[in-house]
């Protein structure tokens, strides 16, 4: 466990002993009952979250992805394994299937999939109301993207220096070896997130396959996937 | 190269060309157009510099690459504003979709769907890896580490941060460029 997550965990302790009790409730006119129950049914087959307050879960998520931030190396997709662990084992914000259908949204919609992370916030303050849930997700973008922004700051500030040094050309050559082990990790464990049903990783390996020789864009892909998934082909 | 360096205003309107011009991928090309081509901020060497850079620090590469061009016309503030330019209107889009996932992806028809859409997205998982096997299959102590974190991570389940903090530093103590001083030399 990290330092800043330690230090998060303490902080919402303490928030959640002091707050008034009134707070922990979701407010019933902005949550769907449906969804409060999927929530919570969902959260008790996995396992037991923290009660913290609204403003506890908000510093927990800011708190978690800061302390990752610096960790993001190549290009972001070696902390996906991580986002999962966090989200559906040690917090239990999400479920698995949660987390696996935010992966894809994000996959999905336009713009960086890092923004991941943001959907992760989100779903964390999901039971406390929609307005909570979305400063959570902003707070978590901005979270997982300042420490590294401000490395890169600095990095781009002295490249002159750092281009010719052995640290940086010990850093690359180092690391790539471990990201490409990493993200081997990562695919199995999305792959396993997803848990689908035998057609289902059949159009998984198939699809893997053709992101290696195609140039086709994934979206199609995922509509063609997703056709298979209304008529009942690939399910889970 | 140019008269006159782009403002904050001109830094944040460029970036947030750039992400919408990018909505149906590419995003790198589009980037290169705008800012080389386009607008003449940067020299094409100038723009492949930032490529490598943002490939190289933690982060995701296309914020770095939109923090790299802020910061090479007005150092933090620039990197912020260009940062907020790319991510304004995709990551608000992205919150949307968010909120009416969480509020409708209890219904049977949604769930349905998006179970095949997961199928594709993990198989775009799994390319990412094979992605990058090229460049380091004739370097067997890379392929080494590489199946060395892999085990530990699927088999012994060590998270993240322990994994890059134990085998980071010994990677890089064997990668260390040993020559460097004979090539210094003059």
């Amino acid at each position: 466990m990290s330092l800043s997550s330690l230090l998060t965990t303490a902080m919402a302790t303490v928030v959640s002993a002091t707050a008034s009790v009134s707070a922990t409730v979701p407010d019933p006119a902005m949550v769907p009952a449906s969804v409060t129950a999927a929530a919570s049914a969902a959260a008790s087959t996995q396992c037991t979250p923290t009660s913290l307050t609204d403003l506890g879960h908000l510093l927990q998520v800011l708190g978690t992805f800061l302390g990752l931030s610096l960790f993001s190396l190549g290009g972001g997709n070696t902390l996906l394994s991580e986002y999962q662990h966090i989200s559906v084992h040690q917090f239990c914000w999400l479920s698995p299937s949660q987390f696996a259908d935010l992966y894809a949204l994000a996959e999905a919609a336009p713009g960086p999939s890092s923004m991941l992370v943001g959907l992760l916030g989100l779903g964390a303050a999901w039971p406390e109301g929609p307005w909570w849930a979305l400063l959570s997700g902003y707070g978590a973008e901005l979270a997982i993207l300042l420490p590294s922004t401000l490395v890169m700051v600095a990095a781009c500030l002295s490249w002159n220096r750092l281009r010719h040094s052995p640290w940086r050309i010990a850093f690359e050559r180092g690391l790539g070896p471990i990201t490409l082990g990493i993200l081997f990790e990562v695919g199995i464990k999305i792959l396993h997130t997803a848990d689908t049903n035998a057609a289902g990783v059949m159009v998984s390996l198939v699809v893997c396959v053709l992101m290696l020789r195609s140039r086709i864009s994934p979206l199609w892909f995922m509509a063609f996937a997703g056709v298979l998934g209304g008529l009942g082909v690939i399910n889970r | 190269m140019n008269e006159q360096p782009p403002s904050h205003r001109d830094l944040f309107i460029g970036m947030l060309q750039v992400a919408l011009s990018a909505f149906g991928g590419g995003l790198s090309a589009w980037s290169q157009r705008i800012v080389v081509e386009q607008r003449g901020w940067l020299s094409n060497e100038e723009f492949l510099t930032g490529l490598t850079v943002a490939r190289l620090f933690p982060g995701p590469n296309q914020i770095n690459m939109a923090v790299y061009i802020g910061t090479a016309f007005h150092g933090l503030s620039g990197a912020l504003v260009a940062m907020a330019g790319m991510l304004l209107v995709p990551f608000t889009l992205l919150m949307l979709l968010g909120v009416a996932y969480f509020s409708f992806h209890t219904l049977p028809a949604v769930d349905r769907v998006l179970a095949g859409v997961v199928a594709a997205a993990a198989g775009m998982a799994l390319s990412m890896g094979f992605k990058i096997l090229d460049q380091y299959w004739k370097d067997p102590v890379a392929l080494l580490l590489a199946a060395a974190t892999f085990v530990a991570m699927e088999f012994f389940h060590v998270r993240l941060v322990p994994v890059v903090l134990i085998a980071g530093p010994l990677a890089m103590a064997w990668y260390w460029p040993r020559s460097a001083k004979s090539q210094g030399q003059p």
